[in-house]
């Protein structure tokens, strides 16, 4: 390694600790996804523990569908297909086997006569388990219906919604780490850009000493490397805990199985590293070919440090980028379906990104340019302050883009999930038009007969939530509700859009408007549809209704009578739905019955708003990484181009202003930053929470609660003053001239 | 020290156009550095007064010349160009006997550090290299090893002692500091040395110290000098005069007094 190049990160590291701490939280995080999407999930073999094989029915559904490269799609199973209780004797015949026994009553379990959950198999002394269970798959003529589990797949076969959490908490790390390391890009970007234009004129006096300018380039990106070799090594251990701490959680919420364990291997700190050098050599390309490019003549230049407006290249690209968003939102909004919708919103949300950071520069000379009146309110400091920010709309630009950012994601990601929390709670409060609404335990047909028997009741409906798995168009688990038969309209209001729901009979079932859309299952009224039970028996039925309040109750209505045996669970509701009735006579039903609840409609409406508004968990745990990251940008750039006025705090020192004036000056700079990246981040963000909550919702009018509104706008205030008015503290106590005024 | 480096340069010099290399081999002898009609425009003011409006001018091998002017005659603007840091807008500049139109950034970037040396006012060494590191950058750029007897011989010509090459440049004073900036022009044995008023930051007895090691120490290398100070005039064989961007008079071995006398009438016509 030449010794010139890398001086600057040995010798004179200042400008780029702002670079070290991003790559460093960019590494951190990633390395949280991944133990995360690789953590030991495997479930305790339980009371298999003694067993060498188990052999149950194939603990997954395996489907070809007409769609896209990987046609064969699998999706794990949460009930027990069940095997003939005779194949414990068949088993019991092969070569090796100790015993064989047929074992049921595991959660998820059948109950159908004759059937058994899974057979174990225990090994004669000195057989072991993996030539054991070729033997039995062999017996089995290659066992392709059957899942023959040894070692630690025994804990799957033991716990089959181990197996599903899992599939649900690994997609969610794995989708959290492209979108984690393309924020990160973003927010190097910001900062090594600035750390780079910090020391133009070092770079130029190394090209008038006869650098050429992929020497200045290298040198730069060897410093980056350097850089983000330390971020990534500083950002690895925090990355573990916090991937502890996200598998604990995610546990928590049923979304991993409960003896997960973060994945920790020394391979996270090479990919801690690996990650955050490329991010951080991606992220200086731009700055690096700037910086060698620029004519050292013109680099000397003290005045003209830096042109005043961005290159006529960045306009057209933030012009074209503008003009894409614009396109995008055009064609989002255009979208027949929710789902096409949704899945243009990151896009829209990153066109918009890209097209406010490109155009910062013009946007802040605009601002500047409107904030004009304020020149006569704040006096000489508001004057001083805006004076700066006009001569220098590139600098402000590179402190004003990472709010927007800031604002344009959280804002986004957070009301959008509020909006659609609101929506569902509001549907969940409109969807019930039932009088009372029974829970409990053991709410099955018999308790329903005997609600319907009580004088006065008009109707009565049982519902039991449930998951399928259905082809929308890939293998996906789609969450919907089973009812009773019998009259629904009376006790439900789903918003029926076409056909009837009266009733559902068995072969019959109700779509939602979103799920029924060309772009997911792509179904009409009468259209066959065939959905996957819980324990992969496929049900086939034509679509007799298309609903459009899904928020609270899920996307399919299937009658209880055609799952039933096919939950994993005695055939039963959760809540029962009454119209009619007396108060008296439901409550003298419930007193015989230890654990039923009976309350108002009001009361179980507001117990689902409840429920639909802790729903977000995953979304707050999304919000939260792109919260810490878009923190991170902020501060660090401002804290960096804050100390970068340390000049102009001498020099207004020298000429006379006082501590006071010249902190006014750095407040009004503060100000100006913060309400310009509020507004810009605010417009970029708005047009993808629109199209969000036009998808989901169906309206037009995102819901924005105040209290959070407030508190973003005071939160990145407090950020922007504590990174601006901190470092210039600091400087200022260093200022004799300014102490004394 | 060895001067490898330059076969490639010469290789390619050579294997120009005869029309070039007839050319060369005649002013490469006479003049390093040769401006003709130089005209050079900032920015979009086309019709605005030029920084330099037709300029020729030549530096002998071995002169010594300071360019002279009050502020915005056009001197650091006939520096840059002469040195290949900015390109002229009209006219052409040859340094070392190579036209600068023809060579690519590259070349131009590998031509400087080969064959010219700067000194400029300040910001002259890079803060986090040791004055060891900073008098070897040229060669380690050039990819050349730096010897230590090389580097401390450049550091005793400017009168820079063995404990000094360990310290960063925030260490030393100003003089210091401008003698480490012309150890290092003087490293790779240069054929031009240009200083951008390479005193201005420095008291007069400094400043006639820091010249006179320039003027010794630089035996035999074509050195042009921008300033407006006359007292540096004291060490030159010449003295070139710009107003508005031409060359208002040219002097033979000027004398301070007389020299002071021109810049203040060229300040007050102005």
């Amino acid at each position: 390694m030449r010794g010139w190049m890398l001086a600057g990160v040995r010798r004179g590291p200042g400008p780029l600790i702002g670079t070290v701490v991003a790559s460093a939280a960019a590494a951190a995080l990633t390395v949280a996804a991944l133990s995360v999407a690789i953590a030991d999930t495997s479930a305790p073999a339980g009371r298999l523990a003694a067993a060498s094989v188990v052999v149950a029915g194939d603990t997954s559904l395996h489907l070809t569908v007409r769609h896209g490269d990987d046609a064969r799609q699998s999706l794990p199973l949460p009930a027990y297909r069940g095997v003939p209780a005779g194949l414990a004797g068949q088993l019991a015949r092969v070569p090796g086997v100790a015993a064989a026994a047929g074992e049921s009553g595991f959660p998820g379990g059948v109950i159908r006569p004759g059937d058994v959950d899974l057979v174990a198999v225990t090994a004669k002394p000195g057989v072991s388990p993996d030539v054991l269970a070729g033997r039995i798959r062999a017996a089995l003529h290659g066992g392709r219906d059957y899942t023959i589990a040894t070692g630690p797949a025994r804990g799957d076969v033991a716990d089959l919604t181990a197996a599903v959490e899992r599939s649900e908490g690994q997609v969610l790390g794995a989708a959290l780490i492209p979108p984690i390391v393309m924020i990160s890009l973003f927010v190097l970007a910001a900062t090594t850009g600035l750390a780079v234009s910090l020391r133009r004129r070092r770079f130029a006096l190394l090209r008038t000493v006869g650098a050429t300018r992929g020497q200045v380039r290298r040198a730069i990106l060897a410093e980056l490397a350097v850089c983000g070799m330390a971020g990534g090594a500083l950002g690895w251990l925090p990355g573990v805990v916090l991937g502890g701490l996200g598998v604990h959680a995610l546990a928590a919420h049923q979304m991993l199985p409960a003896d997960s364990a973060a994945w920790r291997s020394p391979w996270l700190l090479l990919a801690a590293c690996g990650v955050s050098v490329i991010v951080a050599v991606l992220s200086g390309q731009i700055a690096a070919r700037r910086a060698g490019r620029t004519s050292p003549a013109q680099a000397l230049r003290e005045t003209v440090a830096e042109g005043r407006w961005p290159s006529p290249v960045r306009i057209l690209l933030g012009l074209g980028a503008a003009g894409g968003a614009g396109t995008l939102m055009a064609f989002t909004f255009g979208q027949k379906t929710a789902a096409g919708q949704l899945a243009l919103a990151l896009p829209l949300l990153l066109a918009c990104m890209v097209a406010v950071a490109l155009l910062g520069p013009v946007l802040v000379a605009f601002a500047a340019w409107l904030a004009r009146p304020a020149r006569a309110v704040g006096g000489p400091s508001a004057r001083l302050a805006l004076a700066a920010i006009s001569a220098q709309p590139r600098r402000t630009a590179s402190a004003v883009i990472p709010v927007a950012m800031a604002v344009a994601l959280v804002g986004s990601v957070y009301f959008a999930d509020a909006s659609i929390a609101h929506a569902a709670a509001a549907q969940a409060g409109s969807t019930v038009t039932a009088d009372r609404v029974i829970a409990g335990p053991g709410l099955d047909a018999g308790a329903l007969q005997r609600v319907r028997a009580l004088p006065g009741v008009r109707a009565a409906a049982g519902v039991a939530p449930l998951s399928v798995a259905a082809t929308d168009p890939d293998l996906e688990p789609v969450y919907g509700e089973t009812v009773s038969d019998g009259p629904l309209s009376r006790v439900l209001d789903l918003g029926v859009t076409s056909g009837r729901l009266d009733t559902l009979r068995p072969g019959q079932i109700a779509v939602s408007a979103l799920e029924a859309a060309p772009g997911a299952m792509g179904v009409h009224v009468g259209s066959r549809l065939t959905v996957y039970l819980p324990d992969g028996t496929p049900y086939r039925a034509t679509v007799s209704a298309l609903y459009t309040r899904s928020l609270a109750s899920g996307d399919v209505l299937i009658p209880a009578s055609a799952v039933a045996g096919h939950t994993g669970a005695a055939p039963g509701f959760t809540q029962v739905l009454v119209s009619g009735g007396t108060p008296g006579g439901l409550a003298a039903l419930a007193a015989g019955h230890p654990g039923w609840h009976v309350a108002s409609r009001s009361v179980a409406n507001a117990a689902a708003e409840r429920a639909a508004a802790q729903d977000g968990f995953a979304n707050n745990l999304i919000l939260g990484l792109v919260a810490a990251l878009a923190a991170v940008a902020l501060v660090n750039t401002l804290a960096v181009a804050t100390v970068e006025r340390r000049r102009a705090l001498r020099l207004l020192g020298r000429v006379g202003a006082s501590r006071g004036q010249v902190a006014a000056a750095f407040g009004w700079h503060a100000l100006f930053v913060t309400v310009t990246g509020l507004v810009a981040g605010a417009a970029a963000g708005a047009v993808t929470l629109v199209a969000v909550t036009k998808a989901a919702t169906g309206s037009w009018v995102p819901f924005i609660p105040l209290a959070p509104a407030a508190g973003l706008v005071l939160g990145v205030g407090a950020l922007v003053a504590g990174a601006v008015m901190i470092p210039f503290y600091a400087m200022s106590r260093r200022e004799p001239a300014l102490a004394a005024g | 020290m060895g001067r490898t480096g330059e076969a490639g340069t010469l290789g390619y010099m050579l294997t120009a156009t005869a029309d070039t290399v007839e050319q060369t081999s005649v002013s490469a002898v006479h003049a390093p550095v040769v401006l003709t009609d130089v005209t050079k425009r900032y920015g979009r003011r086309r019709r605005g007064v030029p920084a330099l409006d037709r300029v020729s001018l030549s530096f002998g091998a071995g002169s010594f010349t300071a360019v002279l002017g009050v502020s915005g005659s056009g001197k650091s603007t006939l520096l840059q160009c002469a040195a290949g840091l900015e390109r002229p807008s009209a006219g052409t500049v040859r340094l070392c006997g190579t036209d600068l139109a023809g060579l690519s950034q590259r070349r131009q970037a590998v031509l400087r550090r080969q064959r010219v040396g700067f000194v400029f006012q300040d910001l002259n060494l890079l803060p986090e290299l040791t004055v060891e590191e900073n008098i070897a950058l040229p060669l380690r750029l050039d990819h050349r090893r730096a010897g230590r007897a090389d580097i401390e011989l450049a550091a005793a010509r400017v009168g820079l002692g063995g404990g000094q090459l360990r310290r960063r440049p925030a260490e030393l004073s100003g003089g210091q500091q401008q003698r480490v900036a012309i150890a290092r022009a003087l490293i790779t044995r240069p054929e031009v040395i240009f200083a951008d008023e390479p005193t201005g930051a420095l008291d007069p007895h400094t400043a006639v110290g820091v010249l006179r090691l320039l003027r010794g120490a630089a035996d035999g290398t074509t050195v042009v000098i921008v300033t407006h100070d006359p007292q540096v005039t004291r060490f030159c064989d010449r003295a070139v005069f710009l107003h508005d961007g031409r060359v208002d008079r040219v002097l033979p071995d000027p004398e301070p007094a007389l020299v002071a006398r021109v810049l203040h009438e060229l300040g007050e016509r102005s």
